[in-house]
Formats: C-alpha cells, sequence, structure tokens
C-alpha cells in the first residue's frame, strides 16, 4: 500500500506525532506525482529549484512550492485527465470569484475514509431519526461544493426531512428564513432530534431574528448546531463564540457542547472540526504553517500570519500546499479535550472586500467588469 | 433613520413621510429663500463649536483611523469657515455672484439655486454626505440626501447639529436611508428633484441615470484614477514626498497616485527607477508606520500569483511595500495600500496612451525639472487630467474644482428678467 494509502486508513485521526513519517512519505507520493502529471506544477517547482526528495523533515515541508488559492481562482489545474474526474464544483465564490475544482475517484475515497474516522472522532454519527435544517439549496448537478457538503452531511444521521434556505426562483436564490423559522419552531414541539447546517452569518443572522420577535424554543434531546464555511463577507460582523453559543441556548435551547464548527475548502479539502473546547485540531491528514504576512517565512507557534494548508489528499490538482486568504495562529498549548494535534484559530481573512474605494469602481469599468 | 423638517424619525415610517413630502415640497419652495449669508452664518457657528472641541469624540477615531494629522484635520473643518466658503463662492460663482450686473440692454440677472437636489451619497468616506448637502444649502437649495449603506448617523447628526443652529435649514434638509435596491422609492425621490447629484462608481452612476427621468439633472461624482509622471529630471525629495503621499492615502482617494510612468523607452531604466523609489518607498512607510498587515498579506498573497503567472517583468517587494516593473503602457489600478507599478511612457506617447481613459483621468504628480514641467503640463491636460500636481497628489486647495468643475455652479442656474 503507498503511504498515502496508509495515512488515510491509520485509524487514529489526530494521532499527528506517531504518524510524521507517514505524512513526509505520503507528501513526497502526492508533490512527485503532481511533478510527473502536472506541466504546470512541474515548472513551477523547478523554478523555486524544489525537488520532491528535499522533504526529510518536517521542516522541509515549509518548502514545498505555495501555491495561492488564488491561483486555482484563476487557473483550472488538473493532474490527472478530466475524463477521471468522478466530481467537479466550483467553490462557493462569496467572494466573487470561484474556483474550478475536480477530484478522481482516488481523492474522493480517501475523502471519504478520513470523514468516517472524524465523525465518529467526534462523535457525529448517529442512528436515530433527525430533522435537517440546512442553509444552502438543494444540490444539483456541476453546482457549487458547499451544497453538495451539505448534502453528504445529512448522511451523517438518517434523515427523515430536509428543509433548504434558499429557494431557486427565476433570478436566483432567493433566501427563505421565514420558513426555516416556522420549521424550527415546529420542530421544537417534537421529539425527532433536529440538525442545522450552515455559514456562521446565516445561521446568527437567523437566531438574532429569532430572538428579537421573542421567540425561544428548546429542541428536542441530541439536537446540534453545525456550523460550516467561516464568516467569509460578513467577517465585519463576526461575534465572539461566546456570544453566538449564548444566543443560540437562549433561542434553541441548545448548549454549546452541540454547536459543532467546521472548517475546510475546496482547494484543500480536509474536515476540520472543532472540539469540545471549540479548537480546530490539524488531523494527521494535513500541516498547518503560519507564514509572515510580508515574507511568507514560516512563524511557527502562537505567532498571526498568513495560513498555508498542505495535504497529500488530492491526486487529481496539486493542492499540496495552498496559501489560503486566512489569517491565523497556530496553537501548541495544551488543549482541555486531551488531543495533542496543534490547533488553528483563524482571526480572519485578508483584505477588506468592503473597502470601497473611487479608484476600484473606476477600475471595473475599465477592465468592462460589472462592479 | 429619517431626518424630516428637522425631526427623527424611524426608518419604518419611510413611505408615510415620502408621501408626506410630495404633498409638502410644492408649497416649501414657496416659501422663504434661503439665502447664502444663512447658511455661512449656521456653518460658522457649527465651526466654532467643532474648534472648541465639539466633535473630537467623533473625529479621533476616523482620524487615528486613517492617520489624519491635528493640522490636517483643521484644515478639512476650516472648509466651513465663513472666510473660505465666501472665497468659494467667489472663486467658483464669479466676484459679482450676488449682484450679477445687468446685461448691456439692461436685462437684469440672478443666480439662483437649481431648486431641489436629490444627492445619493457613497459610503467611502465619512462625512461625505453632510459636506455634499451643505454645498446643496449654499447654494440656497431644497437637499434630500439618500444616505450610504453603512452610514452610521454621523450624516444624520451633522445635519441635526445645522439645523439647531438655523431653523430655517430643517426645510431645506431631508434625510432617508434608502437601500439602493428599492429603486421605485429612489424614482420616487428623483422624481421630485431637479437634480440628482450622484457620488459613487459606474454602477452607482448608471443606476442613477436609469432612475431620474429626463427632466432631472445629472450630477455626476464619478470614481476617478490618478497616476505619477516622471522624467529624468526628478529629484529624490520629489520621490519622497510620493512616497509618503502614497503611504498616507494608502492609494485609496480618487487622487491616489497608483502608479507611476516614466518617461523612457528603456526597460533598463525603468527597472533601475523602479529600484530607487522602491528603496526610497520602504524608507518612508517604515517611518509612516506598516500598513494593515490583512492588506498587506492580501498584497503578498496577490504578488506570489502574480510571480506564479510571470505576469511583471519584476517585482521588488519587502516589509509591506511593493513596486512592480509591468511592460505594459495602461493606466490602471495598483492593489493598493503600498504597492505600485512603474510603466514606461515616453512624452510623445502621453496624449495617445491616457485618452483611451477619458472620464475617468484626475490628478497627475508631475516630477520633472521646472523646464519642462508647462509643457509637460500640457500634454497630460490635453489628454484629461484635471490637475497636475507635485508629489502630494491629494492635497487640498481652498477654491480647487472638483474633478474639473465647479460644484456650486453645477447646482445653480441663471434666471434673467426684463
Amino acid at each position: 500500500m503507498s503511504a498515502t494509502g496508509k495515512l488515510f486508513s491509520y485509524p487514529k485521526p489526530y494521532a499527528t506525532e506517531k504518524t510524521e513519517a507517514l505524512f513526509l512519505a505520503a507528501m513526497r507520493e502526492n508533490c512527485a506525482f503532481h511533478y510527473a502529471h502536472n506541466a504546470a506544477y512541474r515548472k513551477i517547482s523547478d523554478e523555486a529549484g524544489f525537488s520532491c526528495g528535499q522533504l526529510q523533515t518536517e521542516e522541509d515541508l515549509a518548502r514545498l512550492p505555495l501555491l495561492p488559492t488564488l491561483y486555482f481562482k484563476r487557473h483550472a489545474s488538473f493532474s490527472v485527465p478530466e475524463s477521471k474526474l468522478a466530481v467537479k464544483a466550483t467553490s462557493s465564490g462569496t467572494g466573487g470569484k470561484r474556483s474550478v475544482v475536480g477530484f478522481d475517484g482516488k481523492t474522493l475515497w480517501r475523502e471519504l475514509k478520513m470523514a468516517v474516522k472524524i465523525a465518529k472522532y467526534h462523535r457525529l454519527w448517529s442512528p436515530k431519526l433527525t430533522r435537517y435544517v440546512l442553509f444552502g439549496y438543494r444540490p444539483e448537478k456541476n453546482g457549487a461544493g458547499a451544497a453538495k457538503s451539505a448534502f453528504a452531511f445529512t448522511l451523517l444521521a438518517p434523515a427523515v426531512s430536509r428543509v433548504y434556505a434558499l429557494e431557486r426562483t427565476e433570478t436566483g436564490f432567493r433566501p427563505d428564513l421565514g420558513k426555516l423559522k416556522e420549521k424550527l419552531v415546529r420542530y421544537a414541539a417534537g421529539k425527532l432530534p433536529v440538525r442545522t447546517m450552515g455559514f456562521p452569518a446565516y445561521t446568527y443572522f437567523l437566531l438574532r431574528e429569532m430572538k428579537a420577535e421573542g421567540i425561544s424554543v428548546k429542541l428536542p434531546k441530541g439536537s446540534m448546531i453545525c456550523l460550516g464555511g467561516g464568516w467569509k463577507q460578513f467577517y465585519a460582523e463576526r461575534v465572539e463564540k461566546e456570544d453566538f453559543y449564548r444566543l443560540a441556548f437562549e433561542v434553541l435551547g441548545v448548549d454549546d457542547k452541540h454547536i459543532v464548527e467546521f472548517f475546510g475548502a475546496v482547494e484543500h479539502p480536509i474536515l476540520y472540526t472543532d472540539c469540545r473546547a471549540h479548537h480546530f485540531h490539524v488531523p494527521i491528514y494535513a500541516r498547518v504553517i503560519v507564514r509572515d504576512v510580508d515574507t511568507l517565512e514560516p512563524l511557527g507557534y502562537g505567532k498571526p500570519g498568513l495560513v498555508n494548508l498542505l495535504t497529500p489528499a488530492v491526486s487529481s490538482m496539486p493542492v499540496s500546499s495552498v496559501l489560503t486568504d486566512d489569517i491565523g495562529i497556530l496553537h501548541d498549548e495544551p488543549c482541555p479535550c486531551g488531543c495533542s494535534s496543534p490547533y488553528l484559530e483563524l482571526l480572519g481573512r485578508v483584505g477588506v472586500k468592503d473597502v470601497v474605494t473611487c479608484a476600484q469602481g473606476a477600475e471595473s469599468l475599465l477592465k468592462g467588469e460589472k462592479p | 433613520m429619517i431626518l424630516y423638517r428637522g425631526k427623527l424619525y424611524p426608518d419604518s415610517m419611510q413611505g408615510e413621510l415620502i408621501d408626506r413630502l410630495e404633498k409638502e415640497l410644492p408649497l416649501l419652495l414657496g416659501g422663504e429663500r434661503l439665502t447664502p449669508p444663512r447658511v455661512i452664518a449656521a456653518c460658522a457657528n457649527m465651526y466654532e463649536k467643532a474648534l472648541a472641541g465639539k466633535y473630537d469624540g467623533i473625529a479621533r477615531p476616523l482620524l487615528e483611523a486613517f492617520g489624519i494629522s491635528e493640522s490636517r484635520y483643521r484644515d478639512m473643518i476650516a472648509a466651513f469657515s465663513p472666510g473660505q466658503l465666501r472665497y468659494r463662492c467667489a472663486v467658483e460663482l464669479g466676484p459679482d455672484w450676488e449682484n450679477l450686473p445687468p446685461l448691456q440692454n439692461g436685462t437684469r440677472r440672478k443666480l439662483v439655486p437649481l431648486g431641489v437636489l436629490f444627492h445619493i451619497a457613497a459610503g467611502n468616506v465619512d462625512g461625505l454626505p453632510a459636506y455634499s448637502v451643505v454645498e446643496g444649502l449654499l447654494t440656497g437649495n431644497v437637499n434630500i440626501l439618500k444616505l450610504p449603506a453603512g452610514d452610521a448617523g454621523l450624516s444624520v447628526r451633522l445635519l441635526s447639529d445645522l439645523i439647531d443652529e438655523d431653523s430655517l435649514l430643517a426645510d431645506h434638509i431631508f434625510v432617508f436611508d434608502v437601500p439602493s435596491t428599492e429603486t421605485e422609492t429612489l424614482t420616487r425621490l428623483a422624481k421630485l428633484a431637479d437634480g440628482a447629484v450622484v457620488w459613487g462608481g459606474d454602477a452607482a452612476q448608471r443606476a442613477a441615470r436609469s432612475l431620474a427621468g429626463v427632466d432631472t439633472k445629472i450630477i455626476p461624482w464619478g470614481h476617478k484614477l490618478s497616476f505619477a509622471y516622471a522624467t529624468e529630471g526628478c529629484t529624490e525629495d520629489d520621490m519622497r514626498t510620493l512616497a509618503r503621499h502614497i503611504c498616507a492615502t494608502e492609494q485609496l482617494l480618487c487622487s491616489s497616485c497608483q502608479g507611476i510612468f516614466l518617461d523612457t523607452e528603456d526597460m533598463g531604466e525603468l527597472e533601475a527607477f523602479a529600484a530607487r523609489f522602491f528603496g526610497i518607498l520602504r524608507r518612508e512607510s517604515t517611518a509612516f508606520g506598516a500598513a494593515d498587515p490583512a492588506m498587506r498579506g492580501r498584497n503578498t498573497v496577490e504578488l506570489l500569483c502574480d510571480k506564479i503567472e510571470g505576469a511583471h517583468v519584476r517585482i521588488f517587494s519587502a516589509d509591506g511595500v511593493s513596486v512592480v516593473v509591468d511592460a505594459d503602457r495602461e493606466l490602471t489600478l495598483s492593489y493598493t495600500f503600498r504597492n505600485v507599478w512603474v510603466k514606461a511612457l515616453p512624452q510623445r506617447e502621453i496624449v495617445s496612451r491616457l485618452k483611451k481613459q477619458k472620464g475617468y483621468l484626475q490628478t497627475c504628480g508631475l516630477l520633472c525639472a521646472e523646464g519642462e514641467r508647462d509643457a509637460l503640463a500640457d500634454l497630460l491636460i490635453r489628454a484629461g487630467v484635471v490637475r497636475v500636481t507635485r508629489g502630494d497628489l491629494s492635497r487640498t486647495v481652498v477654491g480647487e474644482a472638483h474633478d474639473g468643475v465647479y460644484p456650486l455652479r453645477e447646482y445653480t442656474r441663471i434666471a434673467e428678467i426684463d
């Protein structure tokens, strides 16, 4: 079995120290594969003077050619023939630009093995019939990845019903928060547990509206509020986690032990799941390097910088080491949950989408874009 | 928040109040005339209070956020002092504006307000919506202001305070917080106006044109691009001033320098110039204090992507500032926040290259020897540039035009009486 295969079959998803050698070997395999099958990646590696043999220690990982997620928004780049892509998806595109990504069967198999183990670790599997409230839209063929992962989420516990917040209309998608409120209130009177899944911002706006309307219910035992995708364009409205948890308890009667947040990206399809202390521990399938915002030098633990994510999970695209738009801190302090793997704290995103300048407005017309 | 005849109302009363405005406005227009001396007096009182520190609580955080010095702030509020307001009227409307001499046949002339101005304000500069209304008041107009999204109440506060100085102003200021998506409501408000003062980008301009009737004059204050033009005659001092301007404005203003055109055909010369300017920008940036880390991070990511794509001839980058050398000769936006492009543009191509961007050109910081200054300024102006400065492109001068026109003239008309 290949090192990558062994890594994704390893039973403990957070045994980072024990799997160090395996991770390095898998990264060597992954980057050799892309070097051999992706001309653009080969050129980038050559220009950087990098070869996979240079990966001998954990420190060497920082030397891998770094591709910004922005690169994948500008270029579709595959290391397998397109006919081998089992799934093609676009990033949620909330910021305007979208990545076109594709995953082959091997990659999907690894993803599945990872998801099963992580869901088990975090006790997300449940045999109980569950009602799902999804802050997205019904998945469609060749649609956005977010809709697909939201659907996959409903397989963790058997679904009795699925309600979607976004309705497709002739002109696009229209949110129907009224429907969600009504369903949540109705489900609270029932016995079946409810699981919600959505962007933190949407969930927060809904909870805030419900509170303003004086709604306070208690969802049935075993109900969960699941958050994914980060605050995106709503960064300015981001609230402290504690305030969010308080609001969720007031409105839906769900305590913070039953609020789970996920983090991941189409360019780095690793399932980061917060622990009971609400920390995103790095699973064995990935590494996180935080880098200086000016020089891109690795900063180690405890210092804020650009978040660089590494994984050997994907063979269809050269996403071995991607530089995200996120700013974060990597922590190695002991966590009350007992997990010894470092955890990533996300602080924000680079750039401020909301800074609208007069010069930028003029530029968009010069380029013939719609501002 | 709605401000209607001096009183504050919640947004939920918007429909009702617009109904009222449609009925009351024609009556108000036949009422007591608002004269410039009264507006100047009201502004003077507010100006005195601002000097005494009344607005420090609001102003301090903004000054800090934008790195504006105390003396610059005093210059800014001085625009509301009686001396400067009168000077502006004289420069923009002519020295006889209060008393125009009759035509030679004896026909009398009067400078009168356009009538009702509908201000569609932009949110990129705090306080600008209120400033736009003051310009409308100064020319005696009734003003309806549509607040920009995200206005945290500063405009309403300033305008309410102004009304407190003179109750006649209450009938000349109406503020609504209508979202840009409510086009039907905006069309109703535009219908009431003789002129629509539109701040904002092309989308805002196009939207305003579509919602205002042909009988409403559009006064567009659109988005502009500014740049520097340097020749080998430019001094170290000129470059330092330009670098400081870039750090101080973070390249976010219409008048902010996005990049530098160098009078050369030689790529070697261009790279040498870029290296020299990079050194100066780096030093000035360090002295000024670094830009926001999130913006530096964004530029680092963009430049890494550019590097992989081979998008530039050369990238100089360190300490949160960057200078890129490009082979094209187009005026483009930089990444802002201390990222500058450097491109070759020989003098003989100035007009032909820049003319393509007509309507978007604003300021050019001209860095050259004194002997060549007039000839180069003339070429830039013929290309469409409306202001030629030295290294500090965003300096403000009392009485200067706005994007090449005088606002007060745009807000008035000439009436003739036999």
